[in-house]
């Protein structure tokens, strides 16, 4: 495989392992992976939650927990670690400072437009940072932006198609009927900012993110263009995965039909696998919930049947009844638990096999 | 100052200039989706050489509110 160049930074395997929010992962993942020489990453949602039984302030706790997370990879890895921050965040500016206190080699942002980022860089020349868009359209207008405003070519782009895990920037319905495929939105991407590459002499990496498995699959992505793969779901069912044996569990007994979209109460749409904590959700029998964190800006409080952090919590620590695990369509194939060494190994030879 | 707008609200959305009225909603009328609707601000941004917000940008529902804008800061 080819190395991933973004800025400055080098991965020697161009594979990102997609941050995972509320406990998935963290440090430990975060290191074994960029230890390897892909890029590992951090996600801060919920970062916090972990070190004290009770929570008393939830944003202050999650970037105190950030800054030390990121500090705690890097110690464990000199390889690249990155951190993946929702613009939807309430506190997202204080997140991207604890991140930017840390050093951390790239910041990935999406669920929203991070239209401002590059002004919160301030005198920061180190820090990558790198939008997570679903369409070409939000590539061109964050570029658009951060050239005229702030003189900033991307560093990146990771574009999230339809089959990946979590929160979705698509309709549920474009997701139904296949509207779009993560194939055609490389391409139109790629040429939408054709333009700015050229006037800038700069060239904007392109990831690609959403249901790619296996080696093969990350052939076929390269080969139509791609810089890189982010892939989160595969990471899952590692040793080295900060979750608990009972959520990576979850994924080795997925049945195909298990994965499914649900609607979370952000307001977008989620690939979650189901269970019977989200048939109570579906046949309404989950009564609303007083909101304890107040942590996404578009979370409809007043509606929301359950508190999607408190259930992703229940889920990391293994306690299943009372939450459910995010994945990404494919996350039934997992079948057993292995190192992260072991995988990639397995992804390279997949890889070199389709050459 | 209107008709400025209204051209810019027309060629941006990709709509008649004649449904573009003050009264219109951005995103019920014009058909104006959260991308749009930042293309649509960027735009004015740079044809007014002003600057709009965030938090202020998020409160345009209307065109008026639009217009009411740009003539109190210019």
């Amino acid at each position: 495989m080819k190395t991933l160049k973004i800025g400055q930074l080098e991965a020697k395997i161009p594979i990102i392992q997609g941050g995972m929010g509320v406990g998935i992962s963290m440090a430990n993942l975060a290191s074994s992976v960029a230890n390897e020489g892909a890029i590992g990453v951090i996600s801060a949602a919920g970062v916090g939650m972990f070190e004290n039984e009770r929570i008393k302030d939830f944003d202050y706790e999650n970037t105190v927990a950030l800054t030390k997370e990121i500090l705690k990879a890097k110690e464990n890895s000199s390889g690249i670690i990155g951190v993946n921050i929702m613009v939807a965040m309430t506190n997202y500016k204080e997140l991207v400072q604890s991140a930017l206190d840390a050093n951390v080699d790239i910041i990935f942002s999406g669920a929203g437009l991070p239209l401002d980022l590059p002004a919160l860089l301030k005198q920061n020349t180190h820090t990558k940072i790198v939008p997570i868009i679903s369409s070409a359209r939000a590539a061109k207008l964050i570029t658009k932006r951060w050239i005229s405003k702030y003189n900033y070519v991307p560093d990146a782009f990771v574009i999230e198609g339809p089959k990946a895990g979590g929160h979705l920037g698509f309709k549920a319905e474009d997701i139904k009927q296949n509207t779009f495929t993560l194939e055609t939105i490389l391409q139109e991407t790629k040429e939408i900012l054709l333009p700015f590459e050229d006037t800038h002499n700069q060239a904007i990496p392109l990831i690609v993110a959403g249901g790619i498995y296996t080696g093969k699959d990350i052939h076929k992505f390269l080969s139509l263009g791609a810089d890189g793969v982010q892939m989160a779901t595969r990471f899952v069912t590692t040793v080295e995965c900060d979750a608990s044996d009972a959520f990576k569990q979850t994924y080795i007994d997925a049945k195909q039909e298990d994965i499914r979209l649900i609607k979370s109460p952000v307001g977008l749409p989620g690939r979650a696998i189901f269970n019977p904590y989200l048939k109570l959700v579906e046949e309404g029998k989950k009564h609303p919930f007083s909101c304890p964190y107040n942590c996404i800006i578009t979370c409809k409080k007043e509606e929301a049947p359950y508190c999607i952090s408190l259930a992703l919590y229940n889920a990391k620590i293994g306690k299943l009844s009372h939450g459910f695990a995010f994945a990404g369509t494919n996350a039934y194939r997992a079948e057993k638990i292995i190192s992260v060494h072991n995988l990639l190994d397995e992804l390279i030879e997949e890889y070199n096999n389709a050459l | 100052m209107f008709e400025r707008v209204k051209k810019l609200i027309a060629e941006e959305l990709d709509v008649n200039e004649e449904e573009v009225t003050l009264e219109a909603k951005l995103d019920d009328d014009l058909g104006a989706d959260s991308l749009d609707a930042v293309e649509l601000i960027m735009a004015i941004e740079d044809e007014f050489d002003i600057e709009i917000n965030d938090e202020e940008a998020q409160k345009f529902k209307t065109v008026k509110q639009i217009v009411d804008y740009i003539e109190s800061h210019q």
